[in-house]
């Protein structure tokens, strides 16, 4: 038997958080993210889920069509997991990705002008309010952006592209730090 | 301009977001002949003009699409959902 024996560790636990006036990037904790996916057809499958993740703790984020991502700060017991997995049939199918995709929070006056130098898409709130959220390219990896808070955005990113997508992200930040 | 696509999903984005597959077809029928099926998977017309192609938005919404493009000036005329309206199969 091999001598090596994996351990769970934060994927960005290494990073120090970037942190300034105009300017905040932290990780955030690898809690819960669930992946649901609907049947073809189903409708109102957003009031459907919001019936689960009412603590505002939860949070329901659009990520294609018939597609959403449930994240939670906390970890969701295995058998609480279960349930709402079963619940959510025959509509709609849930796939835990907690351990697959990570969270990252940039935040501040300058995080819209520093996330904008790798992505496309108009951050602008009249376009991109409050609760939008956007799969796009931020420099060369895939990524889900939320706006969370009138300067504060949630990027999910798959796990192993975290590490990447981190020092990408803090040398976009370097001019406003 | 091609370099941005106007996704029905998400909204304009760039070439990049995307991997094309190529013209989009009518599919030959399970049974058709052999001729047919070699002209499907080989042949194509390759105009100059207008050209409707098979477009994943690969780093969005990963759904399959069908853009209309002139393949001259590079302007696109419409973008679907692959999944929506009605189907190629059905048109031809
Ligand atoms: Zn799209």
């Amino acid at each position: 038997m091999s001598e090596f024996r994996p351990t769970h560790r934060p994927a960005l636990g290494t990073k120090q958080t970037v942190s300034s006036a105009a300017l905040r990037l932290s990780p955030l904790p690898e809690g819960t993210i669930i992946h649901v996916l609907a049947q073809p057809g189903e409708q109102d499958v957003v009031s459907f889920l919001g019936r689960f993740t009412k603590s505002p703790a939860h949070a329901v984020r659009p990520v294609s069509p018939g597609q959403w991502f449930i994240v939670h700060d906390e970890p969701m017991p295995h058998q609480e997991m279960k349930s709402l997995f079963a619940t959510l049939e025959p509509r709609a199918t849930g796939v835990d990705q907690s351990h697959g995709r990570v969270r990252i929070r940039i935040e501040g006056k300058m995080a819209s002008r520093a996330l904008s130098k790798g992505t496309a898409i108009d951050l602008d709130p009249s376009v991109f309010p409050i609760g939008q959220s956007a799969v796009t390219l931020i420099g060369h990896i895939a990524a889900h952006i939320t706006r969370v808070g009138s300067e504060a955005f949630e990027i999910i990113v798959l796990r192993g592209f975290a590490e990447s997508l981190w020092d990408d992200l803090a040398r976009m930040s370097l001019e406003f730090s | 301009m091609a370099s941005l696509v106007p996704c029905p999903n998400c909204g304009r984005r760039p070439k990049e977001e995307f991997t094309i597959k190529g013209a989009a077809l009518s599919r030959p029928a399970a049974g058709a002949d052999a001729a047919d099926w070699f002209d499907y998977v080989y042949l194509r017309d390759n105009p100059r003009g207008a050209y409707e192609e098979y477009w994943h938005h690969t780093s969005g919404c990963r759904r399959w699409l069908v853009v209309s493009r002139d393949t001259q000036t590079h302007e696109v005329a419409a973008c679907r959902d692959a999944a929506d309206g009605s189907r190629l199969e059905e048109r031809a």
